[in-house]
């Protein structure tokens, strides 16, 4: 396996949490809803995912139980924020701040348990394949899903009807009502597929990328996610380019530091971040201008307008 | 049956009374309120932990003469209004754990000068400020050992929190100790720029070994770079507790720090009035730490490994004796000399033949 193949592995494990919670926040912020509560959801995936895990042995039941910890963390949103119709932004921070607390309860239990990690998709031939073989046919599953999710949500976005209902309701809600569109009903759903993708992006850490339990071990994650989604103005390619460029950058600063390179590593470390803001910057104002943002996005929905 | 204003202000009078009577009355026997902070979650498995199983022990030994409370993650920039609450509801000893809190904690102890300071690292005391800490470095010299012995590419991945001293001198260290094997040994240094951060502390142990290190020895506190070098069939050292089952096939040691015999003494000096500012820094022999058993090593392996800690210890081995020379060529002492503690404390260069950057 030469460098740049490792390398190019390590990015896409670095950036598939990304991409996997990033692509949920996309939805529901397309539905004109703003989760700040990734991080929260992220965090109680990754515990739940672990602690399942363990108690019954399966990896899969573990993934399941992360995905169904984000979703009922985000029910917990949705109350607030499209139930009640509460501050969506202080909403959202209190479902981080509550997730870091509740899944250290949860998980206190697993700290110091050990799983081996996920195996890694292994298709005879093809994976053995010089350079390409790894790379493509050589991941874990969840790579392939947070591909896989990337790829339908743009397909769900762009080319089909409720896709087009879901963005109207996030453009202009109080149009969306008026046309006898369920504007609450579709917000929760989006707000669910965001809590369970950001659950899954936790499962994936606990159970693939560091295959242990710690608190706080999702470090912020679910807020670079967040970041993502507004510098890739809301489009799903875009996204998945933003979180391959934050993640290549993470490792390649990592490499350039261990080969000596004479640059102070609190610059290498701001690095990921500089690079990713300016590169989608730039394209954001090339292509579609400044105001790419869901028209009603953050604002509570009531049906008494 | 009614109360006018009058009536509620004098009852009010009396019970306010009552209860600074009994607070003062209760204080006599009131157990010594401890408080401790942490810059990691307790469940980080490595630094943390062992502060808090220090504190644990402290509350085995000490029963009800000691009430407990811990703090955990806290940030560097938030210490100040953590250590001012827990002054504040009582607690006469803290400590504060880490060299991150070092700053912090000399600012906020002479506004509080009923409380008494233990921080963990530091480089200088106040009245009511002590250091405590250990020598970790006679840990990373047998690591270096250890790692001459068992790398085949000559090459030690070392992972890095901050530039700090502290840091910086186990860095220096286990050279030391590799080159007494081997001085062909070489190191490549990634900083993480954090104590706990497991996803990032695995992405820099995937570099290195990617880079051909095939020993990874880490200064921050997650089990994730010892398990990714098991996954990856490198070697590695565990942090701050014994971590071999997190990497049955690739753990060779740990250092296992142990801080509840000091919390304990700590605790009955504040309790018997003798506490004084004090500067502890013990190594090997002190009991401060120790090295988990070792594994994956064959038997010489392991008793010269065993050697080399009994001689640190026991002080017959220095890991800072003459002549060191540092990477620009200058040299910090000759032959014949030894490095005073402050020094070591102060160090903020590499020695010739590490070729690592240093951090702005």
């Amino acid at each position: 396996m030469t460098l740049l193949e490792a390398i190019l592995l390590t990015v896409i494990t670095a950036s598939t949490p990304l991409v996997i919670a990033a692509i949920g926040e996309l939805v529901v912020e397309r539905a004109g809803v703003v989760n700040l509560g990734v991080e929260g959801m992220m965090i109680m995936g990754a515990a739940c995912g672990f602690a399942a895990a363990i108690m019954t042995g399966s990896t899969f039941i573990g993934v399941l139980a992360g995905v169904g910890a984000g979703v009922a963390m985000s029910l917990i949103f949705a109350l607030l924020a499209l139930g009640l119709a509460a501050n969506q932004i202080a909403s959202g921070l209190a479902l981080t701040i509550f997730g870091l607390g509740l899944s250290g309860l949860v998980g206190a239990s697993f700290i110091g348990a050990k799983r081996e990690a996920m195996p890694k998709l292994d298709v005879p031939v093809l994976t053995d394949l010089p350079f390409v073989g790894p790379v493509v046919f050589g991941q874990d599953p969840f790579v392939y899903i947070s591909v896989l999710l990337v790829v339908s949500v743009w397909w769900f976005l762009t080319r089909t009807r409720a896709g087009l209902v879901l963005r109207a309701c996030g453009e202009n809600h109080t149009s969306a009502h008026a046309l006898g569109y369920r504007v609450l009903r579709i917000r929760l759903f989006a707000v669910m597929f965001g809590g369970g993708c950001a659950g899954l992006a936790g499962a994936y850490l606990s159970l693939a990328y560091t295959p242990f339990w710690s608190p706080g071990m999702t470090a912020g994650r679910g807020w670079i996610a967040l970041a993502i989604v507004v510098f890739a103005s809301w489009l799903p390619w875009r996204l998945l380019m933003g979180a391959y460029l934050f993640g290549g950058i993470t490792i390649l600063q990592l490499h350039a530091q261990g080969m000596g390179v004479r640059i102070p590593s609190q610059l290498l470390s701001a690095l990921p971040y500089l690079v990713t803001i300016v590169a989608l910057v730039v394209i954001s104002r090339r292509r579609s201008g400044w105001n790419a943002a869901p028209g009603a996005l953050g604002k509570p929905f009531s049906r008494d307008y | 049956m009614s109360f006018n204003r009058r009536d509620l202000i004098k009852g009010a009078g009396v019970a306010a009374g009552a209860a600074a009577l009994g607070t003062s009355a209760v204080a006599q026997a009131a157990p010594l309120q401890v408080g401790f902070i942490y810059v990691g979650p307790v469940g980080d498995f490595g630094w943390s932990t062992m502060h808090d199983i220090g504190r644990k022990r402290l509350e085995e030994v000490m029963g009800a003469q000691v009430k407990t409370t811990p703090v955990e993650s806290v940030a560097a920039n938030d210490m100040e209004r953590v250590a001012t609450q827990l002054a504040r509801q009582g607690h006469r000893l803290i400590f504060t754990t880490s060299f991150s809190f070092f700053q912090a904690t000399m600012r906020v102890a002479p506004t509080l000068p009923q409380t008494f300071f233990e921080s963990a690292t530091g480089t200088a005391t106040a009245p009511n400020v002590s250091l405590y800490n250990a020598r970790f470095y006679e840990g990373r010299y047998v690591q270096g050992v250890i790692a001459a012995r068992k790398s085949k590419s000559k090459t030690i991945g070392y992972i890095a929190s901050f530039p700090v001293p502290e840091v910086m001198h186990a860095i220096n260290t286990v050279m030391r100790g590799a080159w007494s094997v081997d001085p062909s040994m070489k190191i490549r240094v990634v900083w993480v720029n954090a104590w706990f951060n497991p996803g990032r502390e695995a992405d820099a142990a995937r570099a290195l070994i990617d880079q051909g290190c095939d020993v990874i020895c880490q200064h921050t506190d997650s089990p994730a770079p010892l398990q990714l070098a098991n996954e990856r069939g490198v070697f590695g050292f565990g942090q701050a507790s014994d971590m071999t089952k997190f990497a049955p096939r690739a753990h060779l040691t740990s250092s296992v720090n142990n801080w509840g015999d000091y919390y304990v003494e700590r605790a009955r000096a504040v309790i018997n009035g003798t506490w004084k500012p004090g500067d502890v820094w013990g190594g090997l022999g002190s009991g401060l730490f120790r090295l988990a058993p070792f594994t994956n090593m064959t038997p010489e392996e392991a008793s010269e490994a065993q050697k080399i800690a009994e001689a640190l210890g026991s002080g017959k081995l220095n890991p800072f004796d003459g002549p060191i020379v540092r990477a620009d060529g200058t040299e910090v002492i000759g032959a014949g000399g030894r490095l005073t503690d402050d020094q070591i404390r102060s160090m903020n260069y590499f020695y010739r033949g590490v070729d690592v950057a240093v951090p702005g």
